[in-house]
């Protein structure tokens, strides 16, 4: 392989005088407003001299009000680049105007998923597969899915769905399956270990996460944007939430639809070619990636140290570094994702990306990273910490205001309310700007109505994210402190559907703490002073009424029936959305199982369907077993078969699903053994096993391969 | 296959028994998506004159088993008629096997000749091997070694300095926030 680095100046890397002009205007800016908004707490905290619980707040102060600084000057710049009438010189689409040249680089498609929903992820794959298919350009891609999953109904379930959607699209030699043995280092490692295998046969990687969702069209345009533009290592696109029930799932993508173009616009001005990697919806350019950008373990144990967990912001900087830049490519359509359903499910998913993002505090001084590399791992690790500031910033506030000091010259007091009205405008402007600059643009909606409902969705919005805004707070503080503890966390699927929300015992028991915290707070402010109460106010409604907010947000009450809350994917979705939502319609009217069989349909297929068994058998890798380990097996498989499945630990029923000739003489055993040798699951899974579906592979797709044995086995 | 013989009248065995091993076999043979009733019976009463030949010198073994056993016997003879040229272990022809008859589309196109291992159609044997050709894209290792990543803080000291020995701009900006430090102490001192 040749020397990965390129000249500074290969095309696609922003030139340096624009990049350092916008950097400096972007970072003049935030210090100044962080600046003057520090000075006025400084007149305002030393008029009767200084207490060291007003130097801790200062201290505290000031990195909440960078970050508030930064969010507000990225919009404000982001909704002026919107407006300007002249294009932005570093715009990567310009490169590929009027190119509709076929394409010559192969591309891999990588889809990493662990203990995933089967239907949604080959679902997914097969509207990205068909959406390539009408490009014409289908031949310069391969799919790869790559399964980390780790419990055996899974593991079956995606092999089932590999093999009828290759079936049903013709796709054998395009659309790949790999499950790893070992999961070893999670995600980054998954990703790695196709790297080593098959990476050298591809010039990109497209990453995809579980719930991902591509247009073709863009893809294409992604990998001409990677050839004419050889110094871009990393090309992010901005994936656009969609598909969500719940109120706060479609809060969250209207958002997302509303401001985050502006915020998208706003990080490209200023991080050039110093992007971050957000771990999916992005294309990379794999030579540079394979050479320069395996991770290393971090020095002492989990949870600083360890296995990087949030491995792509390292990746981008690590590409940086190689002197490739890491661009965010500006997209409107044709890049998707799903969010986490509930509060809880945010909470959760947070959870992990705060210790992946705490982490990075060992690479904040490592060397040899580009400037803005450091600063995105400390903006990431302040997103983070920042909670605990705001946390202790607002108890030394309640200490202060408890034991208050004169504040009487005119001077102290106009500091305060400057800084208050400051404070106002740099947390609600952008959001104002944006709002003001639809209704005058109609960026979103071009009819009128569905401008002045986008207005009432943002005042909604605003109310409902000003009250989730402190439960966040606090949860996130008690992450940060737990991390600093030693308390890891564990690599569980995420949860991107519904599912029946959140029921009252479930919020009760998250959020009950902080209600209790809440009516102490509530009752200390009222005893400091009325004034107080007021002004601490809207942290403590959010604490007393975390528990039915949690139940709102959760529910599939989301305002669609008012219109509220829309966003241009509902109102229009994209081919492959729309695509999506009907195959998976389809899927939901398949036949249910008795729910124990449900629960182990994988399992039940492995073990009792032909197919299965030999598909199972064909893909898993021999290997000699000792005498030892055959006994074992043995009296695994003997207990399986007489109690049935639940009577397994799941390492035990991982076992034998693992080893070839035991699943394989599972099969025969099972279909030998008469009625009372049987566990009443298998003489059940037995009896209902040919009436559940028509073929043992479209379980859990849809079937659009024109499958005639459905009508067969309906005279059957 | 030997010529039907519908007569079945096993010498050894209760007729529960046989009745189990004759619904065991006919959920079997449905797995395999086998919808051909006249088919499915045949193999039904096939592999059921087979099994009471072998219990009858096992008698100890239930009909069920038997019946399964020589059901999986059948399969193996005839898959390995049809996948005999192909370099594949036993075990990997019992398992690809019938996993190419489902990808050729056997159950639906050719049930008639489903465990017929005396006139396979040219056709279906092609289909059948030729679904089990089709695999994985062969691998081409490269090589991903992580490199260690330097954390040492005295680096980013080093940077700095550095930094401002060639960036004239830095240097200024040290010397402004010095300035600005000390006229907002000297600030604080006159007020």
């Amino acid at each position: 392989m040749s020397s990965p680095v390129p000249p500074p100046m290969l095309p696609g890397m922003p030139p340096q005088g624009i990049a350092r002009a916008r950097r400096a205007t972007f970072f003049v800016l935030t210090l100044l407003g962080t600046l003057l908004g520090s000075w006025l707490l400084t007149i305002y905290l030393s008029a009767s001299g200084w207490r060291w619980a007003e130097v801790l707040l200062l201290l505290c102060f000031i990195p909440l009000y960078y970050q508030l600084n930064g969010g507000f000057w990225t919009a404000l710049i982001g909704v002026w680049l919107q407006n300007r009438p002249e294009d932005d010189p570093l715009d990567l689409w310009k490169t590929i105007e009027g190119d509709d040249s076929a394409i010559s680089a192969s591309t891999a498609i990588i889809i990493p998923v662990y203990n995933e929903d089967v239907t949604r992820v080959w679902e997914g794959l097969r509207v990205t597969y068909e959406s390539l298919a009408k490009t014409g350009q289908l031949e310069h891609y391969d799919f790869y899915v790559l399964s980390d999953s780790d419990q055996t109904n899974k593991w079956i379930e995606e092999q089932t769905a590999w093999l009828e959607l290759c079936r049903q699209l013709g796709a054998f030699g395009k659309i790949f399956y790999r499950k790893r043995r070992k999961p070893i280092n999670r995600k980054s490692g998954n990703v790695s270990d196709f790297c080593r295998r098959w990476g050298k046969r591809y010039r990109y990687m497209i990453v995809f996460d579980a719930d991902s969702l591509m247009s073709g069209a863009l893809m294409v345009a992604m990998t001409r944007i990677m050839e004419k533009n050889p110094g871009v290592g990393i090309l992010q696109t901005f994936p656009k939430q969609v598909a969500s029930e719940t109120l706060l799932g479609r809060l969250m993508q209207f958002a997302q639809a509303l401001y985050g173009p502006a915020f998208m616009a706003g990080i490209n001005y200023w991080q050039g070619g110093e992007a971050n990697f957000w771990g999916h919806n992005a294309i990379i350019r794999l030579e540079p990636f394979i050479k320069e950008c395996a991770l290393p373990p971090l020095p002492k144990t989990v949870p600083f140290g360890g296995h990087i967990l949030s491995h792509d912001f390292v990746e981008a900087a690590l590409m940086r570094k190689a002197g490739y830049a890491v661009r965010l490519l500006n997209t409107i359509r044709g890049s998707y994702e799903e969010g986490p359903p509930t509060l809880i499910d945010t909470l959760k998913r947070d959870r992990r990306w705060c210790q992946g993002n705490m982490q990075h505090f060992w690479l904040l001084f490592a060397k040899g990273w580009h400037f803005m590399s450091r600063m995105n791992f400390f903006h990431g690790v302040l997103s983070y910490v920042s909670s605990p500031l705001w946390f202790v910033f607002l108890v030394l506030s309640t200490y202060l205001a408890a034991t208050p000091v004169m504040h009487d010259s005119a001077q102290v007091a106009r500091a305060g309310q400057l800084l208050l009205w400051l404070t106002v405008m740099l947390i609600f402007l952008p959001k104002v700007v944006i709002v003001l600059d639809e209704m005058f643009t109609g960026r979103l909606f071009k009819p009128l109505p569905q401008r002045l409902m986008t207005l009432v969705g943002s005042i909604a919005d605003t109310v409902i994210f000003t009250l989730m805004a402190p439960v966040m707070m606090w949860f996130h503080s008690r992450f940060v402190v737990k991390i600093i503890l030693g308390q890891g966390v564990s690599w569980v699927a995420q949860k991107r559907k519904s599912g029946g929300g959140v029921d009252w015992r479930e919020a009760i028991l998250t959020f009950g703490g902080i209600t209790l915290l809440g009516v102490v707070w509530s009752m200390i402010a009222w005893w400091v002073s009325i004034d107080f109460l007021i002004w601490i106010s809207p942290i403590l409604i959010s604490f007393l009424l975390a528990v039915p907010l949690a139940i709102i947000l959760g529910s599939s009450k989301s305002g669609l029936r008012f219109g509220l809350f829309l966003t241009p994917e509902e109102l229009e979705p994209p081919t492959v959305l729309s695509d999506l939502e009907d195959n998976l319609a389809e899927v939901k009217t398949r036949l249910q199982l008795p729910p124990e069989i449900e629960k182990n349909y994988g399992l039940m297929q492995v073990c009792l369907d032909p197919y299965v068994n030999g598909l199972h058998v064909s893909l898993l890798r021999r290997r000699r077993n000792t005498e030892d380990s055959s006994e074992y097996l043995e009296q695994i498989a003997d207990r399986f078969i007489k109690q049935g499945p639940q009577a397994l630990k799941p390492r035990e029923v991982n076992a034998i699903i693992n080893d070839t000739d035991t699943v394989a003489s599972l099969h025969y055993r099972l279909w030998s053994a008469s009625e009372n040798e049987l566990a009443p699951f298998w003489s059940l899974a037995i009896k209902q096993y040919n009436l559940a579906s028509t073929n043992p592979f479209t379980h859990l797709l849809a079937n659009k391969g024109g499958d005639t044995i459905s009508s067969s086995v309906a005279q059957d | 296959m030997e010529a039907l013989n519908i007569q079945f009248a096993p010498a050894t065995g209760t007729e529960e028994e046989w009745n189990e091993a004759y619904a065991r076999l006919a959920d079997y043979f449905r797995s395999y998506r086998l919808h051909n009733r006249i088919r499915r019976t045949q193999l039904i009463l096939e592999t059921l004159r087979r099994a009471a030949l072998a219990h009858a010198r096992e008698p100890q073994k239930k009909p069920t088993a038997h019946a399964i056993e020589q059901a999986r016997a059948m399969m193996q003879h005839w898959l390995r008629s049809i996948y005999s040229d192909m370099q594949m272990t036993p075990a990997q022809i019992e398992a690809s096997g019938k996993l190419g008859f489902y990808l050729a589309g056997g159950s639906e196109r050719w049930p008639q000749f489903f465990l017929d291992e005396n006139n396979p159609p040219e056709e279906m044997a092609e289909a059948m091997r030729l679904a089990v050709r089709t695999s994985g894209p062969r691998l081409q290792v490269s090589k991903m070694t992580p490199r260690d990543i330097d954390l040492g803080l005295t680096e980013v000291a080093e940077n700095t300095f550095d930094r401002l020995a060639k960036e004239q701009w830095a240097r200024y900006v040290i010397l402004a926030v010095f300035v600005l430090l000390v006229v907002g102490y000297v600030y604080s001192l006159l007020r």
